[in-house]
């Protein structure tokens, strides 16, 4: 972190921040579940998120690294206001967009252009705000007339394509990216990279989750490793990520020989 | 409880997208669209014309009226109550997205539905000149209609209420939306919409106990609004039981009070409630 970064105030701030969730061990919580075994219930709880402390500037792409399990959608979600901590603090500084998976608040049974609606204020707009951002979303979305029919009839490529160019079009300050950046033909996905270049330039945050480390290498200013809810290490891509790659080969030996 | 109203105040736009989105999916895929939630009342006033002119009269001018003047507000009460048992529940795969204040599902069902009692009233007026126009003698409109967005207050409060305890216990005990719909069945028959309070006030259980019965009849919010509506609505009719006939009695507005009161606690409860349990709603098992 560069000592002017320092200075500046960051848009996410997280500090000791803990997350257990809950499990029962019936499949269903169910009513009789409930007054039936009111006090036999076994309810296992598990730590997701140990205690993490980062913060993240404006004009910063963070990308968050690590195998699975490790607590980096959790993380996310956080962010995103899905989940609510157990405890530590998280203050955010602006508007999120939550890139969590691509077009899942689409409903099946409106049009595209209705979903952009929905979207478009979920994501913190007026309608008329996002009305005369319509235009620009079709364009770059490159549905064309598919925009009036129903949602349901769309290819996966077709939503995600959608999904990316609503949030990228809401004025968001951060944008919260979980894997999702490598739906979408090629030519789609660089459009993908250059708006998301642009929208860094102009002061937005960028926090991802990927496990395509080049994307990662390529993108971000800092890496951050998560290993079962804990930050093992932070700092430059390049040198958390050979650190990251050297862990997961010597794991891969260990394993290999622990049988014998 | 404070916060929470504000964080509400500053997603309003997205309560009318819903409201809206809502009324566009129930008729997405019909070629009458909304149409339909006028035809619903107007069928059902025509049939209950037809039911009680011919079929079951029993004595009252009208009586399909009377019977629509206490139903629709129950429709309402029990389309919204078993609407909003499945709000957050069928929309877990997007509050797993997104964030938005989650009363909003629940709430935005019940204003839905709410409009749809409008258009309901709409067709109740319309009835009312038909009959004024077959019968000019007698004008079936009333000046204690001024009454109605009062009454219409204390059920969408009573339905907010128990809308949001609803859909919140639902989200993670399925059979709660099973108990709400026999509980709302049940409730039809124990509330005076098919017959008046009258029948109740006569009734020998009721003079035997010396109208302690009717006192507890109308402890039942729903019970003293259907007697709230009906007494707003239209004017008083004397009923017949066996060979009397009876005039009409009043219900007295401590009823209506009382029902009033109980609409605050559920609503203020309800949302604590809701708000107790919703950030719990993603991490259903």
């Amino acid at each position: 972190m560069s000592e002017a970064m320092a200075t500046r105030t960051p848009t996410i701030s997280v500090r000791n921040l803990r997350k257990k969730f809950r499990v029962s061990n019936s499949a269903i919580g169910g009513l009789k579940t409930l007054l039936l075994w009111w006090k036999k219930r076994s309810v296992r709880e598990f730590e997701v998120l140990k205690g993490l402390d980062f913060d993240c500037y404006p004009g910063e792409c963070v990308s968050v690294i690590g195998r699975n399990g490790a607590g980096k959608s959790t993380l996310l979600a956080i962010l995103a206001r899905v989940y609510r901590q157990t405890s530590g603090e998280v203050k955010v500084n602006g508007r999120i967009a939550p890139l969590l998976e691509l077009g899942a608040g689409f409903h099946p049974d409106l049009t595209g252009m209705e979903n952009i609606i929905f979207n478009g204020v979920v994501l913190g707009l007026t309608r008329k705000q996002i009305r005369e951002r319509i235009p620009q979303i079709i364009e770059f979305s490159e549905l064309g007339d598919s925009i009036n029919s129903p949602v349901r009839s769309y290819s996966s490529g077709m939503l995600a394509r959608l999904g990316f160019a609503v949030a990228i079009h809401v004025d968001a300050d951060i944008l919260l990216v979980d894997e999702v950046l490598s739906v979408g033909d090629y030519a789609f996905e660089q459009k993908c990279y250059d708006r998301v270049d642009r929208f860094r330039k102009e002061g937005g945050t960028i926090l991802m989750v990927s496990h395509n480390l080049q994307a990662v290498e390529r993108f971000s200013d800092r890496c951050v490793w998560l290993r079962d809810g804990q930050m093992v290490m932070s700092g430059l891509p390049d040198d958390v990520l050979a650190a990251y790659l050297k862990d997961q080969v010597s794991a891969q030996v260990a394993e290999t020989e622990a049988p014998e | 409880m404070k916060e929470e109203l504000r964080e509400l105040w500053r997603y309003r736009e997205l309560l009318f997208t819903i409201v809206e989105r809502d009324l566009r999916i129930r008729y997405k895929n019909s070629a009458l669209g909304f149409l339909w939630s006028l035809i619903i009342p107007i069928v059902t006033t025509g049939v209950l014309t037809f039911v009680y002119g011919y079929l079951a009269n029993n004595g009252v001018s009208n009586f399909s009226a009377y019977v629509m003047a206490a139903y629709l507000p129950y429709l309402f009460f029990q389309q919204s109550i078993l609407d909003s048992a499945q709000s957050v529940l069928s929309q877990v795969p997007l509050i797993k997205k997104i964030y938005f204040p989650r009363e909003l599902l629940p709430l935005g069902i019940i204003i839905a539905n709410f409009i749809h009692l409008l258009l309901g009233w709409l067709v109740f007026f319309a009835f009312l000149g038909f009959i004024y126009l077959r019968n000019p003698q007698v004008n079936p409109f009333q000046l204690s209609t001024i009454q109605l967005p009062l009454l219409m207050l204390i059920s969408l409060f009573l339905s907010t209420g128990l809308g949001l305890i609803v859909s919140a216990l639902n989200t993670f005990y399925e059979d709660v939306k099973y108990l709400t719909g026999v509980a709302m069945y049940l409730l039809f028959f124990l509330s005076p919409i098919t017959y008046t309070s009258e029948t109740v006030a006569y009734s020998n259980i009721n003079q035997r106990t010396n109208g302690m019965l009717f006192s507890l009849y109308h402890l039942n919010p729903i019970a003293a609004l259907s007697t709230g509506y009906r007494q707003a609505l239209l004017a008083p009719a004397s009923i017949t039981i066996g060979n009397t006939t009876h005039p009409p009695i009043g219900m007295k507005p401590m009823y209506l009070y009382i029902a009033a009161a109980v609409s605050v606690v559920v609503l203020i409860g309800g949302y604590a409630m809701f708000n107790r349990m919703k950030w719990r709603f993603v991490e259903r098992p």
